[in-house]
């Protein structure tokens, strides 16, 4: 009597509970998973985006975007770029985040200086650092008498060496943020405890830090990663793509392909290829990172 | 309250151990470099905001402006009709960030105390949206925005940025939840609150740090948006403080001291924001996204 009493009562709180997901569920449903479905089944068929003939194509989308030698090169950059990024940001937010948690004076401040840049838009970034690296930066290396070329957006083979470090002075702060707040959580006994026992500071790093901020880590890698592989706002500033087609990401191709082109299946069907290559990226490096995870 | 008291009474163990040796000096000044790398480029947005367009050509890029005077900033503030567009930013920004904050709270709070397969199955779905974005669903978004006549309308804005910003905030406060002891709440429930008084009054001012975090990070994130803003508004009336921006970029090559106004203006708020929030923000940061 009394359970099956106690049973219904939490029966009616689970519903209740259900009840208060209701408006995200559907909310979510229509800004993210009906678009994937409508994307899908766009990518199948040969179309303008806006005239009611819609020529079915089957998979012929996708082996044309094996022959579209733009889209190889649009992902080469993408990749590229996302490696670079998640790469350098990562360690760079990773070892910024030791050094501000470290006995420096005014660490305050510099984690404030640090994290400023990501409060600006990305269309600003691109903006300031073109002005950078196109009149400010030579300017300065003039004055003081060197050639050195800085004008990184201006040749295919420095623009993604220019991007990597305008992207990363305006993302390494909010990442550098996540780091401290995993390396406050560390208890500090466990450092005591190894000095105890004679190791060094590499030792401490790398035997107790990174074991136990992995869930940071992970944090970190997966967003940084998926973050470049989707750039988009910061080309519009800063190199439209260019010189020529040599910054090209996929999302930039596919806004030009089909806003501009108005090619949408073909659009649609690399906006696919993007989605499954982000799930892949972030399964596997969810799966990598797992294994290494300790718990407290 | 109490967690306040826990850290300051925790706070001065680390201080014990705190000794400013030669490395530790070493550290210092590259951390010194480190941050005049981060500050540069807003070092120079705010001296060429001051200089006139003489200056810019004539003067080295390094040089300070002759004076300090409000000029470009009033230009960028009437060229760009900054007025409408500001109010147009704080208002989308303002309405999506309440709206999404107090959503992702309490779907959060319901997937957390729900706790069945059902529940965790819900968390999964929602997390989709993290690792497949909206700039990756610019084509479908738009279509669907444009069937629903929802394009170029400052509702169909808003209304976007909440469909598509709520997954980062849900994982955020469900990794803040479960960390929040849930006997309050049951001895609430018991003492008759109905479940709406239960969040608001008792689970809702236990989530502040973790709201904090939440409200930045949606607050920049969709004040300074490009791309979907882009997408979804046309008009003039209608848009935001970074889509009158993007047109001062693109035409006044020369003359760019405006646009490094403009710049500053439009960062300021958040700016504000940000560092009055800080201090919840890193908390919030500690337990939401590194105990995930």
């Amino acid at each position: 009597m009394k359970k099956s009493k106690y049973s219904s009562y939490e029966k009616k709180i689970k519903r209740q509970y259900a009840s208060l997901m209701v408006p995200s569920l559907v909310l979510f449903t229509l800004g993210i998973i009906i678009p994937i479905i409508m994307c899908f089944y766009y990518s199948l068929f040969e179309w303008d985006g806006f005239s009611p003939d819609m020529k079915f194509l089957g998979l012929g989308n996708y082996i044309n975007i094996f022959k579209d030698p733009q889209v190889m090169m649009s992902w080469r950059f993408t990749i590229f770029f996302s490696i670079a990024n998640s790469l350098t940001a990562n360690i760079g937010a990773l070892l910024l985040a030791t050094l501000l948690d470290s006995k420096i004076k005014a660490k305050t401040l510099q984690r404030t200086i640090v994290f400023i840049p990501c409060l600006f838009s990305s269309i600003v970034t691109g903006f300031v650092w073109k002005k950078m690296y196109s009149e400010i930066l030579p300017g300065i290396v003039q004055a003081l008498g060197l050639t050195i070329n800085l004008k990184l957006f201006g040749s295919q083979s420095t623009v993604l060496l220019g991007l990597t470090i305008a992207n990363c002075w305006q993302w390494t702060g909010l990442w550098m943020m996540i780091y401290l707040a995993a390396l406050q959580s560390v208890p500090q006994d466990f450092y005591e405890a190894a000095i105890m026992d004679g190791a060094n500071a590499f030792q401490r790093f790398f035997r107790i830090t990174i074991p136990l901020i992995m869930p940071a880590i992970i944090t970190c890698t997966v967003g940084l990663t998926t973050g470049a592989l989707r750039t988009y706002d910061i080309l519009v500033t800063a190199t439209e793509g260019g010189p020529g087609r040599a910054s090209n990401t996929i999302v930039y191709y596919i806004y030009n392909i089909a806003f501009k082109q108005k090619l949408y299946g073909y659009g649609s069907a690399i906006s696919i290829t993007l989605i499954i290559v982000l799930l892949i990226v972030a399964v596997a490096q969810l799966m990598f990172f797992r294994k290494k995870e300790v718990q407290l | 309250m109490s967690t306040e008291a826990m850290t300051e009474i925790r706070a001065p163990k680390r201080i014990v151990h705190e000794k400013y040796t030669k490395g530790t000096f070493g550290l210092q000044i590259v951390a010194l470099f480190v941050s005049i790398f981060f500050i540069f480029p807003i070092f120079i947005i705010i001296i060429d905001s001051f200089k006139t367009k003489v200056e810019l050509v004539m003067n080295p890029p390094l040089s300070m402006p002759e004076s300090f005077r409000p000029d470009n900033f009033i230009k960028a503030w009437q060229s760009l009709h900054f007025g409408e567009a500001f109010l147009n930013s704080i208002l989308y920004t303002a309405v999506s960030t309440t709206i999404i904050s107090i959503l992702c709270a309490i779907t959060a709070w319901a997937i957390v105390r729900g706790g069945t397969k059902f529940f965790r199955a819900a968390r999964v779905y929602f997390l989709i949206g993290i690792l497949i974005p909206a700039q990756s669903l610019v084509l479908p978004i738009y279509l669907l925005w444009n069937k629903m006549g929802l394009i170029n309308s400052r509702f169909g804005m808003i209304f976007l940025h909440i469909c598509t910003g709520l997954s980062f905030g849900i994982f955020l406060e469900s990794n803040f939840i479960n960390t929040v002891p849930v006997e309050i709440e049951e001895a609430a429930r018991i003492d008759g609150c109905s479940i709406f008084q239960t969040f608001f009054r008792v689970t809702l001012p236990l989530l502040k740090a973790s709201m904090a975090t939440l409200i930045i990070v949606q607050t920049f994130t969709i004040w300074n948006d490009y791309m979907l803003t882009n997408l979804a508004i046309q008009s003039k009336a209608k848009r935001t403080i970074i889509l009158a921006m993007r047109t001062l970029f693109s035409t006044s090559k020369n003359d760019y001291s405006v646009a490094m106004a403009a710049i500053i203006i439009s960062a300021t708020p958040i700016i504000i924001l940000f560092v009055s929030l800080q201090k919840q923000f890193i908390k919030g940061m500690t337990v939401g996204a590194v105990k995930g």
